[in-house]
């Protein structure tokens, strides 16, 4: 019955989107590892006295009336217009493995099967559509150590890491740029590998993947990871920080038409020496995202470019100031922050609410599932779709989004998308 | 081809038991790599391949096969295949979490140093109950995914029958399992509800057996007494040919977890008596793995010359032999799930037990994660994202730079031919031949390169090739 009930779905579906022209073609996620304080970035709550506001008794008022943002935050607020701020996100763990899993895959059904995180999901669903030489999907410089899985699609749909230091003198991308061999060196080596290599164990697949690694080593590719084709001035307008430098890579990555990237700034847990953590954090976030927002805008890049930033969770809007954590702040899932940009995301607005003291969604939910099942939407993807499973058949794409018992929606608020009539 | 088969047919001498002919037969440097790699997923040390080549007795390949077999390194290998079946993993939505992957581990490697008989083993894992921190067995039943009776009932057919689509009502007799929570994180009692009411229905298996549940009793019993008998010769069939999976990469049934009626081993011969040998050695898999290596197949050329075909290396084979080669290991941790894990230094992967304990390498090269039970999750197909690694890593590069196994073997005598000398026992487990060392030798002419960075040629350019990438 149930069943039946998702193929009528899924059949009303792609006829309604078949129609519907999406913009999005990209992805850039800035993921804050860890879980970035809200009330510190997108959410201030200026009027609760020094146990909940700390060293941040400020805020920004931003060039859109009416949104203001945290004090550290002054490059951002300029351009409020270019972006939307979630602020009524909740899953409700205040644990890092189910917060990332809730936030990377948009499970949140607790069911038992393992979800692809929706990079991968993207990947899986561009596979005959993206023919880049550069993968689908990459991680700058490292995808979160799990949750970034291709799940039960497989590896095949993993991210790309890329490794290495984006802000050192040199960027050493994994297997294509090796600052110990030059190009007559691995011709040499080729040559001798050529020589030595009699045995019939598939030599001429391999030989052809090798030519094509060559090619994808010393062909154009390289450049697309090399910062130095950057005028200076633009390296400095993201900050010369690890965060900064991603950005740009991403940028980068994006022009070359890179459907996702997933850039990871960890150091987000500050449980102690919060505010101390956040002097230095949160100027390199405002530099490095403000100058990504701003530079995709002013290269036309922004209307097809989505771009996300937030963690796996937010923080507890109390500090605690008692031993051991000395002006921390705890792991929050129950309200927390998200930005949103670009791809079709309008700017200069508010979604949700918490309460006064941020510890509590005031209105309007946002589950994990509605943020990236309108990133779905956006790129043309149903979110009402499946993915094949091995074992199980096809399973929807976000079992969540199903869960008729969790108040929510997907964000047709911010966005030109249409709420499709049996939603309703 | 066909006139021999033939020819052995009407001698009346088994496939089985036909010696390969000395010109089928893999020289001994072959058998050696071959051996080691097979049964303990790990290069023999320069000094083992040494010995083994230099030794003269006639019964050598079969004492080397015995001593791999009962080595630590051999059993914990044959822990990482029980751990791919099983699904051993810490994931999120967690079924194991680690204590209980921990547990789970050390029971299984138990049964192995033990060679306890497969059938018992089996019968271990299915009649297991209790937490699943203190009663090992019993993760079993927390592995699955989905915790219905038709699941578990289901995977059973799967690892143990290799019936992928069981049509019958066997799953009632694991209807009285439950789960029960305790206040310690994670950890969870596996128990029987003895006051369920015995089902109405006829348990018919697929063969016609009837199975009768009594109230008040463990109904999985009746079960697993017929599983593991000798008269069903479907399990031990499914082990045989497992192994055989294990060892050759193909099933005598393949895949090896798909035995439906239309899907027939290639050898029905082969298949039923390495059965019957299995059988009658009181299903012990350490004499099952031995007489498969003693087969010619096993001991034959690679093909097109013999029987034998060449794998790739699987993920975790590779990444330890660059480990064993330069001496430079990874060192894994498990940060999430909490809590946290360090393994020692010089940690095989093949030896974590955990399939979310990972690196960027192993990934790269097929990991198994773990999330099914069919064996061909586990894809050693060569990609050119793998051969892009091996061939401009940075990370790789500067491990060869810095290898102490390198330094040492350019300290000991700096000369061309020992040093590819050295360094082809290491990476390829045999000694260079003349042809290669006058190939060194013009390389490090040719390209007027220092003789460090010649040896780092060599090791990179050994690790390349496909001798080193494929089991051969």
């Amino acid at each position: 019955m149930r069943r039946t009930l998702y193929l009528t779905l899924i059949l009303v579906l792609a006829v309604c989107f078949g129609a519907t022209a999406q913009k999005a073609k990209s992805v850039i996620l800035v993921y804050l590892d860890g879980g970035p304080a809200q009330t510190d970035t997108f959410d201030p709550k200026p009027n609760m006295g020094r146990d909940y506001h700390g060293s941040y008794k400020g805020v920004c008022k931003t060039n859109v009336e009416g949104i203001e943002i945290g004090e550290k935050l002054p490059l951002l607020a300029q351009m409020a217009d270019k972006y939307s701020l979630i602020r009524s996100l909740t899953h409700g763990s205040h644990a890092h493995e189910t917060g990332h899993y809730a936030m990377i895959t948009g499970d949140t059904s607790g069911g038992a099967v393992v979800y692809p995180s929706f990079g991968a999901v993207i990947s899986y669903m561009k596979r005959d559509t993206y023919k880049g030489v550069l993968p689908c999907y990459i991680s700058v410089t490292s995808a979160n150590s799990r949750f970034n899985e291709g799940g039960f699609l497989g590896n095949t749909y993993k991210s790309f890491d890329t490794g290495g230091k984006p802000e050192a003198a040199q960027y050493e991308v994994e297997g294509i740029v090796n600052q110990f061999v030059s190009r007559e060196r691995m011709e040499q080596r080729m040559a001798m590998l050529g020589e030595f290599e009699r045995q019939p164990m598939n030599k001429q697949e391999i030989d052809s993947l090798r030519d094509i690694n060559m090619e994808f080593i010393w062909g154009n590719t390289r450049e697309v990871f090399n910062l130095h084709n950057e005028p200076d001035s633009v390296r400095q307008r993201y900050g010369k920080s690890r965060l900064g430098q991603s950005c740009l890579v991403a940028r980068r990555l994006v022009e070359a038409g890179v459907p996702f990237v997933n850039v990871r700034m960890t150091g987000w847990d500050t449980h102690k020496k919060h505010f101390q953590k956040m002097n230095t954090m949160l100027p390199q976030l405002d530099k490095a995202l403000s100058a990504l927002i701003a530079d995709l805008d002013e290269r036309g890049l922004l209307e097809s470019t989505i771009v996300l930033c937030g963690g796996e969770f937010g923080r507890t809007p109390k500090i605690l100031w008692e031993a051991p954590w000395n002006g921390g702040r705890a792991h929050f899932g129950t309200v927390f922050s998200y930005l949103v940009a670009g791809g079709g995301f309008h700017g200069g607005k508010v979604v949700g609410k918490s309460d006064k003291t941020g510890e509590k969604v005031a209105e309007r939910p946002v589950r994990p599932c509605d943020l990236i099942g309108t990133v779905y939407m956006l790129l043309g993807i149903d979110p009402y779709g499946t993915l094949p499973h091995a074992s199980e058949g096809n399973l929807p794409i976000l079992p969540s989004l199903l869960d008729t018992t969790k108040e929510g929606g997907l964000l047709y608020e911010i966005t030109d998308l249409k709420q499709p009539s049996y939603e309703k | 081809m066909r006139l021999r088969t033939i020819l052995i047919f009407t001698v009346g001498l088994s496939l089985l038991t036909a010696q390969a002919t000395a010109s089928e037969r893999c020289s001994d440097e072959v058998f050696l790599r071959r051996a080691y790699l097979t049964v303990t997923g790990a290069l023999p040390s320069p000094q083992a391949c040494e010995k083994f080549l230099d030794n003269e007795s006639a019964n050598k390949r079969e004492r080397l096969i015995e001593r791999l077999i009962e080595s630590e390194l051999g059993m914990k290998y044959m822990l990482m295949h029980w751990g791919d079946i099983l699904r051993i993993k810490s994931e999120f939505p967690s079924n194991l979490w680690p204590n209980g992957v921990q547990a789970y581990n050390r029971w299984i490697y138990e049964q192995l140093l033990n060679n306890v008989p497969y059938d018992e083993m089996v019968r271990g894992l299915l009649l297991s109950e209790g937490s699943n921190f203190r009663e090992p067995a019993a993760n079993f039943y927390r592995g699955f995914q989905k915790r219905t009776p038709q699941n578990f009932y289901a995977n059973i057919n799967l690892l143990f029958l290799g019936n992928r689509d069981c049509k019958d009502n066997g799953h009632l007799c694991f209807s009285q399992i439950n789960f029960k929570s305790t206040k310690e994180w994670k950890e969870e009692i596996i128990y029987l509800d003895y006051h369920k009411s015995a089902p109405w229905q006829k348990i018919i298996l697929a063969d016609g057996t009837r199975l009768t549940p009594i109230y008040g009793e463990d109904w999985r019993e009746p079960y697993v007494k017929w599983l593991t008998s000798r008269e069903n010769r479907r399990f031990a069939e499914v082990m045989v040919n497992r192994m055989w999976y294990w060892v050759f990469g193909r099933g005598i049934v393949h895949e090896p977890d798909d035995w439906r009626k239309d899907n027939l081993p290639s050898d029905p011969q082969l298949l039923a008596e390495l059965t019957d040998y299995f059988i009658a050695h009181n299903f012990d898999l350490r004499a099952l793995m031995k007489k498969i290596l003693l087969t010619k197949q096993f001991n034959s050329k690679m093909a097109p010359d013999g029987d034998f075909v060449a794998q790739r290396l699987p993920a975790e084979v590779i990444v330890d032999a660059i480990g064993s080669i330069t001496g430079i290991w990874t060192t894994y941790s498990s940060r999430v799930p909490e809590p946290f894990t360090f393994y020692p230094p010089r940690t095989r992967s093949t030896q974590l037990g955990d399939a979310t304990v990972s690196s960027t390498e192993l990934e790269l090269f097929g990991k198994v994660s773990r999330d099914v039970s069919l064996e061909s999750q586990r894809n050693n197909t060569l990609t050119s994202r793998q051969l892009l690694y091996l061939m401009n890593s940075s990370a790789l590069e500067r491990r060869i730079r810095k290898s102490p196994n390198l330094q040492r073997i350019y300290q000991n005598n700096p000369t061309i031919e020992a040093i590819s000398n050295a360094i082809t026992l290491r990476v390829l487990s045999r000694r260079a031949t003349q042809k290669e060392i006058a190939m060194y030798k013009e390389y490090a002419e040719k390209s007027g390169l220092p003789l460090m960075e010649v040896a780092i040629d060599i090791v990179w350019m050994q690790i390349n090739s496909n001798e080193f990438l494929y089991n051969h």
